[in-house]
């Protein structure tokens, strides 16, 4: 019997599939929390969670709607300040995996949520960075997560937080720390990125997805293996805890 | 630089009063952070008296960063973030910029808490290891890139650095749970990056949900964030924060802010908006939400 789900529980449960056990990860509000939370409740019983705002190694037991909301401070290991939390902690080298999303992802995983257009006079103006450059710089891994959608998946009109920038060895060659980009996940499709040219790649399909709907659905060519396995589809118990135990009241998966 | 005189006891005024201490034209930090502790009732009042031409500086600026783009208190805003939590970009934030009436220079999180940072201890500059790389590093909308950032190599490791110029704000002004009447800040929650913005402005603004006896500050001093002798004014400002969060006393009002976003798309709504729930005053403003804001207050052992 195949288990109903929505595309945001799909991305949700995927994302805290990646999380390992004990890693320390940086959580932005909506899907990230989910992930993580949801990690921290499956198959990463250890993992801490940080966010920006200056709450660390939180076990809160209502979800936070805000990177930085009251809910956060119930149970937290240590509430202190940015400096703390995007100093310390990420830029100290602390952070395994930071979560970011953008309006535009390219095909190194440099990602745009700045402007559409041109940045002195943009065609549409997005929120900016936040902490988003300081994870894409600084974590020791970054999780891009995103809906699949043609006019998100184009070369970036402005680089708001580097991903692997030209490709190949130029993060080392611009200062940067950290891996970079890591995964990019969608409610279609996992990249991950190749070893050397570190070029996005298809890494599993989600049931029922084919090769041909994920290319039409973007403007740049990944690296599509001959054969791509299939993501496993999300488990009864995955879902249950979910929708019971971390979003019951439905704020981000809007049951 | 910061202001080298100490007042010896912060003077306690009015809402109106701080307000009206911000000239137009000059540089203001105002403490918000996401979904907690934004100055919404000094951003309303500032729309009131019509000031204009604001510089404004700020790290994660939530709603208020917003309410001021529509108001046309702010003309030009050297932040990380320029939207709404939830929601994404600020819908007046957004119309102003893409009309070309307000600029942007954009930071993030870590650079703009570090010159914050920088300008609180009195040095010219910080480093980051974030920004390289990016169109942060590479483009600019009215500084000049020499005056954004400074790329080096360390004289010490050679590595790649990013420095970022410190800055002091002229005006400071953050929204808080408690102070004293001596000036010490009590803050709740996670301090975000309010007490860095507020050290490194020369006149620093506190605006409390309570104003409290320095008895209570002094049984515990591990608690004061910002110690008295740095404080100049006091405002007593009950609610302050709404409809963002105030950690013990009440939770945010995402029904609202949500209202708020989708009137303000359009330049009538923002009339609207601004006409019914700004225009009114503060005090109609606390009589007209009386309802919300007993759903609202935080259950104490919680929080909110």
């Amino acid at each position: 019997m195949k288990n109903k789900y929505t595309n945001q529980e799909l991305m949700a449960i995927c994302g805290a599939r990646l999380i390992w056990d004990e890693a320390i990860v940086f959580a932005g509000t909506g899907l990230p929390v989910l992930a993580s939370m949801l990690a921290q409740n499956t198959n990463a019983k250890n993992a801490k969670i940080v966010y920006e705002g200056g709450n660390i190694d939180t076990k809160n037991r209502d979800l936070p709607r805000s990177v930085s909301d009251p809910r956060l401070m119930h149970n937290a290991a240590a509430v202190l300040d940015v400096r703390a939390t995007l100093g310390e902690l990420l830029q100290g080298g602390y952070v395994d995996i930071g979560f970011i999303g953008g309006a535009q992802i390219d095909r190194f995983g440099n990602v745009n949520s700045t402007v559409i257009g041109n940045y002195r006079r943009p065609k549409i103006r997005l929120p900016g960075s936040g902490g988003a450059n300081d994870i894409a710089s600084l974590a020791k891994n970054t999780f891009i997560i995103s809906l699949h959608e043609k006019r998100k998946f184009v070369k970036c009109d402005y680089i708001t937080s580097p991903g692997h920038l030209k490709g190949g060895k130029s993060r080392a060659k611009f200062g940067l720390r950290g891996n970079g980009p890591k995964y990019i996940i969608t409610d279609l499709c996992i990249f991950d990125f190749e070893t050397r040219s570190k070029k996005a790649r298809i890494k599993s399909l989600h049931p029922g997805v084919t090769k041909r709907m994920v290319l039409r659905a973007m403007r740049w060519r990944p690296i599509v293996p001959w054969k791509i396995p299939v993501t496993k589809a999300p488990t009864k118990e995955e879902l249950r805890i979910l929708r019971e135990k971390v979003d019951p009241k439905g704020v981000y998966l809007k049951v | 630089m910061c202001v080298w005189y100490n007042r010896p006891v912060p003077k306690q005024i009015s809402l109106k009063e701080a307000a009206k201490l911000i000239p137009s034209w000059s540089s203001v930090f105002i403490g918000g952070f996401a979904h907690i502790r934004a100055g919404m009732s000094f951003s309303r009042e500032l729309i009131r008296q019509g000031t204009h031409d604001l510089h404004f500086v700020s790290s994660g600026p939530t709603v208020h960063t917003d309410l001021l783009a529509g108001g046309n208190v702010v003309s030009r805003m050297e932040v990380a973030y320029g939207g709404i939590e939830t929601i994404g970009p600020g819908p007046n934030i957004r119309r102003r910029v893409e009309q070309g009436d307000l600029l942007i220079e954009d930071y993030t999180n870590l650079s703009m808490t570090m010159r914050l940072y920088g300008g609180a201890i009195g040095v010219p500059f910080m480093p980051v290891k974030s920004i390289l790389g990016s169109d942060i590093e590479t483009k600019t909308t009215f500084r000049r890139k020499a005056e954004k950032l400074a790329l080096v190599e360390c004289p010490f490791t050679g590595e790649l650095v990013c420095l970022v110029p410190s800055i002091n704000p002229d005006f400071g002004v953050i929204q808080v749970q408690r102070v004293d009447t001596e000036g010490n800040v009590q803050i709740d929650d996670a301090l975000t990056s309010d007490v860095d913005g507020l050290k490194a402005s020369d006149v620093k603004i506190v605006l409390a949900e309570e104003i409290v006896s320095p008895t209570v500050t002094r049984r515990d001093p591990k608690k004061t964030a910002v110690p008295g002798l740095m404080v100049d004014y006091i405002v007593h400002a009950p609610w302050g924060a709404w409809p963002t969060a105030m950690y013990n006393f009440y939770d945010y009002d995402q029904e609202h802010i949500e209202y708020y976003a989708d009137l303000c798309k359009t330049e009538e709504g923002w009339d609207e908006y601004k006409k019914e729930w700004v225009d009114i005053g503060e005090e109609a403003l606390m009589k007209k939400i009386a309802d919300r804001r007993e759903k609202l207050k935080a259950r104490k052992g919680l929080g909110y």
